[in-house]
């Protein structure tokens, strides 16, 4: 019986081994999308994205695309997080597999970080240089000091070519031309190889001799005097001399072969342009909103009054970067990502044109599967249940008007 | 067999068995103070070593030196007690060294591709080897703590400029002047390392005259003057032996 037990046991824990080792083997490909993990009431409130562009959606290596667009820093930017005073432009792709040769708000170069203001709109473009072969998901991104990223919409991009053929050429001041994806390498590895065998020449003169046993014995008998000889105090003199001169004549010799050197730079622009945006006609009251969870699809009554010239219809409505359009008004053109576009996703009681000088109360319904797909529906969990957006408002001539709205939301589970 | 009886059966065999002791225990003190070292030095000095527009000439020069005189002080704070062998210091440098330069090349460039060239560590090896030769000319470690962790923090920037400086190159890139490695960082995209985390020549007790890095590596070398004197008692400590009385058995 006792025979058969371990038998049992032996034959389990091969098993369980098996199993381990054949669970390293499975590695699928990990594509999250961290953007649906960041707070809804953040996506909502912070950074709204829009007129979004991204040139290409497949680039070879070394070749360029740019994402370009708008972003509002909404006025009702939520306390808990910390106001962009200190932000940077970044980009939401998975490490280096483009570089950034370039990144502007308001037409400005911004490799620093940068301070914004709320309730302005700035236009921002991104230039990027193909470096590694995939796809990838590109976002626009903005880290906020005291807030964290800030990620926007992503599209997927075809990166094709080869790795081995990426150069990135950059003249210096001083008049060479390097290429910065692998300059200074061999001397970065003869340095520290140098130094490494320096210390692998102290360790072996040690070494070589008895180490523990021998000498611990002499310094319990109390004879740890003599087990530093005359030769080693010299040897270790010239190593001390020796890294020291080394130090020195290595310094020296560096000074005279790169003469001009500057520190690191870096420093908070302010003063970024923002777009002067045409002054609203429109205005919005919103009377209520209520999220319907079995139905994915927001509600949200709204009086609309128009001030303006022109007839006027809802043609969009924006949040998270989540669009939501009214087919009959507003058609996207510019290629923006499927996965957070409801091209027939807006619905208006009455979408009829408004008359100048008009006021009407509408139901505007938001419906699709991208407030469950994106945790846009876990606002409701959050520790303040308001909501936010962009509405674009359309013209007879095709003018755009964009209004923010900022509102309590109700979450209606039946 | 009992504890009268010795393992070894004469003088040679006793000869070979230490010296077998020795590479085990060597080898094994190497890989263990590799581990713990490499742990502490990223938590404390982490982005300062992986990066090289984080290398500037006032927090790296200061943090890294007291970061990293650390484990030097208590490793030889044991094996100079026990054994009066002066390369406590080298042999963390090294095992750090080697774990880091395992990390950048596998992790840092085989994994997520940033070049080696804007990831290596710093070169801590100079301040090092004069930690190792002042404990073993002084047999003082006293001296060695004030004497050495001044070296140590002083040796830091020029032990590693000839690696550094072909990186200070200034560019004029797009209407602005930057150095290369500020380029580095500009060019190659870290989404969880936004430019305003960078502290660069931030805080007070800027120059003196115009030099920025002498004043940084002196007040580094004094504050590591107190952390070895701090890590000394750490490493007697974690190096002290109890053995319970035979007579109790």
């Amino acid at each position: 019986m006792k025979i058969l037990k371990d038998k049992v046991a032996k034959l389990s824990f091969v098993a369980l081994l098996l199993t381990m080792t054949a669970a390293m083997f499975y590695t699928p490909t990990a594509s999250a999308h961290g953007e649906k993990s960041q707070a809804a009431f953040m996506r909502m409130r912070t950074i709204h994205w829009f007129d979004l562009n991204w040139s290409k959606e497949e680039v070879a290596v070394n070749d360029t695309m740019t994402i370009s667009g708008k972003f509002f820093v909404f006025t009702g930017w939520p306390e808990t997080v910390d106001k962009p005073e200190i932000s940077f432009l970044n980009i939401g792709i998975p490490g280096p597999v483009f570089i950034r040769a370039g990144s502007w708000i308001g037409g400005q170069l911004v490799p620093r970080s940068v301070s914004l203001e709320l309730g302005e709109t700035y236009d921002f473009k991104v230039l990027l240089k193909a470096r590694r072969p995939g796809d990838w998901h590109v976002h626009t991104m903005l880290n906020v000091k005291g807030g964290g990223p800030i990620i926007g919409p992503g599209k997927w991009v075809t990166i094709t070519g080869s790795m081995s053929d990426f150069t990135n050429p950059i003249t210096t001041l001083t008049g060479e031309t390097i290429d910065l994806e692998t300059y200074n390498l061999s001397n970065t590895y003869f340095w520290h190889g140098l130094w490494y065998a320096i210390g692998l020449l102290w360790l072996a003169y040690w070494a070589r001799k008895p180490m523990f046993v021998p000498r611990s014995i002499a310094v319990e008998a109390g004879k740890a005097d003599t087990l530093i000889s005359g030769t080693d105090k010299k040897v270790a003199l010239g190593f001390g001399v020796g890294v020291i001169a080394i130090v020195a004549m290595s310094m020296a010799s560096t000074n005279d072969k790169f003469p001009i050197t500057t520190p690191l730079q870096a420093g908070l622009l302010r003063g970024i342009k923002s777009i002067e945006m045409p002054v609203t006609t429109v205005k919005v009251k919103i009377e209520d909103a209520t999220y319907r969870v079995p139905g994915r699809a927001m509600q949200m009554t709204m009086t609309i009054t128009n001030n303006g010239d022109s007839p006027i219809r809802l043609g969009e409505f924006n949040t998270a970067g989540v669009r939501f359009l009214d087919a009959d008004v507003a058609v996207d053109e510019t290629g923006y990502p499927d996965d957070l576009l409801a091209e027939e996703g807006l619905t208006v009681s009455d979408n009829s044109p408004l008359a100048p000088g008009q006021s009407k109360t509408v139901q505007v319904t938001a419906s699709d599967a991208a407030w469950e797909v994106y945790r846009l529906a876990d606002l409701i969990y959050d520790p303040d249940s308001r909501f936010a957006g962009l509405l674009f408002f359309y013209d007879a001539a095709g003018n755009r008007q964009m209004i923010t709205i900022d509102a309590p939301l109700i979450p209606s589970f039946i | 067999m009992s504890a009268s009886q010795s393992a070894v059966r004469s003088r040679a065999e006793a000869v070979k068995v230490s010296r077998t002791f020795d590479w085990l225990i060597l080898f094994t003190l190497f890989f263990v103070v590799l581990g713990g070292y490499h742990i502490h030095y990223m938590l404390t000095g982490g982005d300062w070593d992986f990066w090289t527009d984080w290398k500037d000439r006032r927090l790296w020069v200061t943090v890294a030196p007291i970061v990293s005189i650390t484990f030097p002080a208590a490793v030889q704070a044991c094996l100079w007690y026990r054994y009066r062998l002066p390369f406590g210091a080298v042999v963390c440098i090294l095992g750090l060294l080697l774990g880091e330069w395992i990390n950048r090349y596998l992790n840092f460039w085989g994994w997520t591709y940033f070049p080696v060239n804007f990831c290596f560590p710093s070169n801590l090896m100079p301040g090092a080897i004069v930690l190792d030769v002042i404990l073993m000319l002084s047999g003082s470690l006293t001296v060695t703590a004030v004497v050495g962790g001044l070296a140590y923090g002083l040796l830091f920037y020029p032990g590693n400029w000839p690696v550094i400086a072909p990186l200070h190159v200034p560019v004029e890139y797009n209407g602005m002047m930057m150095t290369l490695a500020d380029l580095q960082g500009y060019h190659y995209v870290r989404t969880g390392t936004p430019e305003y985390i960078r502290m660069v020549e931030k805080g007070t007790l800027r120059t003196f005259g115009k030099d920025v890095a002498p004043v940084s590596a002196f007040f580094s070398g004094f504050v590591s003057i107190i952390i070895y004197f701090l890590w000394h008692f750490f490493g007697k400590w974690f190096a002290q032996t109890t053995f319970v009385k035979s007579e109790n058995f």
